[in-house]
Formats: structure tokens, C-alpha cells, sequence
């Protein structure tokens, strides 16, 4: 036993000694964020690929064999997506690689990253009880939220004739907050046209558009969705069909943690100048025409960050 | 052990009843054989059964075949988180049972505790409490002024899932090592006891090497159980079977053809494993056979 006990307390002292040198040999130490990512050459993205085509991960993809990136991150080239590709612009206007991981959406959201990534591109609307926990920089583009029912239905014309009917969209995400007449955003006045929805959650929107599919009335009468997630599901063929126009806008901007060590502050500054300069070149229309069809971009580069009061 | 029995007397002399036991012996294995074969033409049976009654489905085989080798990829990380967890967790319920079993309060506390707090709550919370959770203890001491004490409760999202997973295995794993223990008769103990053993010693070399055989299979059941959990950890953003198979399904909204891929697979993983166990069983329990 006493020769047990002899080996435990050497091991946890040499456990010890060996994380104290490992702290002095760290390179110099960087003020903040911005410059730490500088220091390290790569800019640490979160981003779920469940989200296509905001972001969804590429098969088989081979790694470049000069990445930066540490074997437990992924490279540029094994996602893709719209978010994907504002990613990887912004780093390289920062002068850095841009390499991945992939927590899910609520870990993402929840805050408190214990600087495990740098900033989250993941399409996030920028709403106040976000802002408790993170900084937002200038949105990167719009989504239009709009309701979707099945295409067999021939009794809604328009969304305000869903007061009352089973009513699915993600759960904890701005959709469960509109129906449930609390969702604020900054900078656009809400109009709740649906009285009383009787609400159903799910994982992710595409959980809900899989049940509305299943046939009108059957487990849903209609999904509130973005719109280019309804219309993607349409286009595989799922047998659905928007309602009237786009009920609000969501802003969708870049997210940095509040918590971390090193202030946040100056990253996110410089991301919301390089996204300008996107907004202002046209690299983001671009985008956005390559991954929408449609031009969702514009009016995210008129938003005005500074009303938000971060800084 | 050398086994002696009593030689024949006489110049070797036959036993009569020799070629009857021989016989008796022949028709025994053919009942065996003909049962294990009536089993699987069962399981071929059902089999079908269930083929049918997947292609009622509308489902989509090319995606699969396209998809198969990717989502094949994770396993890699199913088995080696299940591996490593199950070790820790083993390790962890060894600890646990001789604690529960102990005359020590401290030691009896401390162990009833763990067991109580890590059966009595979900996994999923166990492991975004690790994840989320953990990092915010640490970041006080970072503030303080101890990055280095701050460094280690951040653990990244392998850790973490090995770590949610140990504990919690190792406190359901707790209660099957202490019952394997208690099931060794008291006789046993005493019988150490008089020869001059002390506690350890008896643990060491009459205890535990007997209840060993006993725990052996439910440790099987639980590995089995743990490689199903071990898809929770996908919440972290381990490219795993089911992160793969359910980011997949979500490209072109293909969720049954992926799920009942990833299904399959975690399906003949158990299977593989629980052959593998029972070929431990089957050398654990050498010594018991007749």
C-alpha cells in the first residue's frame, strides 16, 4: 500500500512540475483576441454542419498538407456551405487560415466557449437575450421567415389563418419565439399575425418539415421555417408550399463569446469591418446568389451595429 | 492444475460401455446442431420479415451505398470512445463497489454519493454539464491568477465525452461489481481470514478473482449498452456514426435511409462484441466447466 501511494504522489507532482513548464514556454503573451489569432495564424470558426447550405460537411475531402489546423479541427476543405465560404473570406482578410469545429447548435448558443473557437459564422440572429452572452458583428446577411403548409391544403390563403392550428418550428430558436409573441429584433418593428398557435417543437426545423410532409393536418398544419430552408425542401421534393409572404427578417450576423479570457471586443470590430467591405465589393451578393438563387445580402450591410451598444 | 485419475486395473483393459457413451455422445452433438440451425434459420426468417418490412418504406439504397463508406468512418470513433470509457468506467466501479462494501463511512459515503448523483440524471446533461460546465470552475481560477489549475478543467470534446461517459458507466457498473463481490460466499472470507490473509489480500486472491467470472457478462451488456451512448457525444461535434449519418441525412433530407444505416451498423457492432464476450465468458469459466 505505502509503495502505491509513493507512486501516486510522485506521478501528481510530476504532473504538476510539467504543466507549470508547459505555461512558461507558451510564446509571448498576446493583449487580446484579435491578437491572439494573429500570433496563431488560424481563426477558430464554430459551425454545425446540419445546416445545409449555410454549412454541411464534404465527403472524403483530403487535407491540405500544409494546413494549420490541429487534427481535431477541420480545414476549409472538408465543409462547405454559404457560411462556410464567409468564413474562409474573413480569415483571409485577417491574414489567417480559417479551420472548423463542429459543436452542436445549443453549445454554440449557450455561450461560455472556454476559448475552444474563436467566433461563430453560423446564420445567428442577432437578438437581445443572445446579446446577454455574446457580441454580435455587422450581420452577414437576412433570413426571411415565412410559414410553410402542406400542398394539399387549400384552406389557408394567407398566415394569419393559422391562429389555433398545430404550428411546428426548431425549438429555442426565433421561429418558437415569434409564436410564441416574444421574439424581439433589434432594429425591426414585430408583427404577430398568428394568434394562438398551439406550438410543437422540434430538434431542428428540417424535423418539422419532415412531419408536415407526412400529410396536412397529420401532425402539423404548417412549419415556420426560414425561406430558403422551405424552398430547399421543396426543391428535394418534399410536397409542400409557402403561405404568403415573409412574416419578419432575422438579421444573421458572426458571434464571439463575452466570457472569453482575452476581450472579444477588437475581433469582433475588425470581422464587422472586413464583412462590410464584403457587403460593399459584392462578395457577399455573390455568395449569396451562388448558395439562395436570390439576394438576401443588401439588407444586412444597411443594419446599423452601432444601436446595439456593444461597444 | 494437473488432473490425476484412477488407471484401469489389468493390462489395458477397454471399458464395455465404452462405444455406447460414444454413441450417446454422437446423438447429443446432432440434437446441439440441429437446434443451433433451427435457431438461425429463425433469425433468417425474421430477417426477411424485417427486409420486407423496410421496403415498404420509401427508401433510397443508392444514397447508401454512396454514403456507406463515410458514415463506416465514424465507427472508428464509436469504438475507441467506448473502449476507453469502458475501461475508466471499470476502474472507476472497482472502486466504487470496494468503497460501498467497505466498513469505512467516508469511503461508504463518498461511493453511495457518486452512484446516486451519476445514475440518478441523464447522460446528455452529465455530458453538457462537462463540457459547458467545467470550463467555468476553471475560468475562476484563470481569474485568479492560475491559468495552468484553469487549463485543466477544460477539457475538449473527446475528454469530455470519455470523462461523461466513464462516470457515468462506472456508477451504474458500481452496483454489478458490488452484487458479483457479495455474491462470493461469506465462508470464503472467513476461510482467507483463518489461513492469516489480510482484507487486502483476500480481496486480491479469493475475492475478486471469483466474482470476476460472475461480472464479466454484465460488463459485456454494459459495452454493448455504451457504444448505443456513445452517440450522445455527438452533441460535442465528434465525427461519429451518428453525427455522420444525421449530418448526411440532413444534405438532401434522406433521414430514414441514414438512420437505418447508422441502425445497421451499431447493430453489427453489438453483434461482433457480444461474440466477443462470450468467448471471455466462455475462458473465465474454464474452471467451472464438467
Amino acid at each position: 500500500m505505502r509503495k502505491t501511494t509513493l507512486v501516486f504522489t510522485v506521478l501528481v507532482i510530476t504532473s504538476l512540475i510539467l504543466s507549470a513548464c508547459g505555461g512558461l514556454g507558451a510564446p509571448a503573451q498576446a493583449a487580446d483576441k484579435l491578437q491572439e489569432v494573429k500570433n496563431r495564424g488560424v481563426l477558430l470558426v464554430s459551425t454545425d454542419p446540419a445546416y445545409p447550405p449555410q454549412s454541411e460537411l464534404v465527403e472524403n475531402a483530403t487535407r491540405a498538407s500544409n494546413t494549420k489546423c490541429a487534427s481535431d479541427q477541420r480545414t476549409g476543405d472538408e465543409l462547405r456551405g454559404f457560411d462556410i465560404d464567409a468564413s474562409k473570406e474573413i480569415a483571409k482578410r485577417l491574414g489567417v487560415e480559417a479551420c472548423f469545429v463542429t459543436p452542436s447548435w445549443d453549445l454554440i448558443t449557450a455561450g461560455g466557449w472556454a476559448d475552444r473557437w474563436d467566433i461563430s459564422v453560423g446564420s445567428m440572429t442577432v437578438t437581445p437575450e443572445r446579446m446577454e452572452k455574446l457580441l454580435f458583428t455587422q450581420p452577414y446577411y437576412t433570413t426571411p421567415a415565412a410559414f410553410f403548409v402542406h400542398q394539399d391544403n387549400t384552406t389557408f390563403t394567407q398566415p394569419s389563418d393559422l391562429s389555433g392550428k398545430t404550428i411546428g418550428a426548431c425549438t429555442g430558436c426565433t421561429y418558437d419565439f415569434y409564436l410564441a409573441g416574444t421574439l424581439q429584433i433589434p432594429g425591426e418593428e414585430m408583427n404577430y399575425v398568428v394568434q394562438n398557435p398551439n406550438f410543437k417543437g422540434y430538434e431542428t426545423d428540417l424535423n418539422a418539415l419532415q412531419d408536415l410532409a407526412l400529410g396536412d393536418g397529420t401532425r402539423l398544419d404548417a412549419v415556420l421555417t426560414a425561406q430558403p430552408t422551405g424552398a430547399g425542401s421543396i426543391a428535394d421534393g418534399m410536397p409542400l408550399k409557402q403561405l404568403g409572404e415573409p412574416v419578419y427578417f432575422e438579421y444573421l450576423a458572426a458571434a464571439l463569446d463575452k466570457a472569453s479570457i482575452k476581450t472579444s471586443i477588437p475581433l469582433a470590430q475588425e470581422v464587422s469591418k472586413i464583412i462590410q467591405a464584403m457587403h460593399e465589393d459584392g462578395t457577399l451578393l455573390k455568395l449569396s446568389e451562388q448558395y439562395y438563387g436570390l439576394d438576401l445580402t443588401s439588407a444586412a450591410g444597411d443594419f446599423d451595429l452601432s444601436q446595439l451598444k456593444q461597444w | 492444475m494437473a488432473v490425476y485419475t484412477l488407471k484401469p486395473f489389468g493390462p489395458m483393459r477397454t471399458d464395455p460401455d465404452q462405444s455406447m457413451g460414444e454413441r450417446l455422445m454422437a446423438i447429443e452433438r446432432r440434437a446441439k446442431l440441429m437446434h443451433t440451425l433451427q435457431v438461425a434459420l429463425v433469425w433468417v426468417a425474421l430477417v426477411i420479415i424485417l427486409g420486407f418490412a423496410l421496403a415498404l418504406l420509401n427508401f433510397d439504397l443508392q444514397y447508401v451505398l454512396e454514403h456507406f463508406q463515410f458514415v463506416l468512418q465514424g465507427a472508428w470513433y464509436t469504438i475507441g470512445i467506448s473502449l476507453a470509457s469502458i475501461f475508466f468506467a471499470t476502474i472507476l466501479a472497482l472502486l466504487g463497489a470496494l468503497g460501498k462494501l467497505s466498513k469505512n463511512s467516508i469511503a461508504q459515503g463518498i461511493s453511495s454519493f457518486y452512484v446516486s448523483i451519476f445514475r440518478g440524471t441523464p447522460l446528455l446533461i452529465q455530458i453538457y454539464i462537462i463540457y459547458l460546465g467545467l470550463p467555468q470552475m476553471g475560468r475562476q481560477f484563470t481569474v485568479l491568477g492560475y491559468p495552468q489549475i484553469g487549463q485543466l478543467f477544460i477539457l475538449n470534446e473527446l475528454q469530455s465525452g470519455i470523462l461523461a461517459l466513464s462516470l457515468n458507466y462506472g456508477a451504474y457498473m458500481t452496483e454489478i461489481f458490488r452484487a458479483g463481490i457479495q455474491s462470493i460466499s461469506f465462508g470464503q472470507h472467513e476461510a482467507a481470514a483463518a489461513i492469516g490473509m489480510s482484507s487486502v489480500q483476500t480481496n486480491r486472491r479469493v475475492i475478486l478473482p471469483q466474482a470476476v467470472r460472475v461480472i464479466i457478462p454484465d460488463i459485456g451488456n454494459q459495452f454493448i449498452a455504451m457504444q448505443k451512448d456513445s452517440a450522445l457525444v455527438s452533441v460535442m461535434g465528434i465525427w461519429e456514426l451518428t453525427f455522420r449519418a444525421n449530418r448526411l441525412a440532413r444534405q438532401e433530407s434522406k433521414f430514414i435511409e441514414m438512420l437505418l444505416l447508422a441502425a445497421l451498423l451499431y447493430w453489427i457492432l453489438t453483434i461482433i462484441s457480444s461474440w466477443l464476450e462470450g468467448r471471455l465468458e466462455r475462458r473465465m469459466a474454464h474452471a467451472y466447466e464438467r
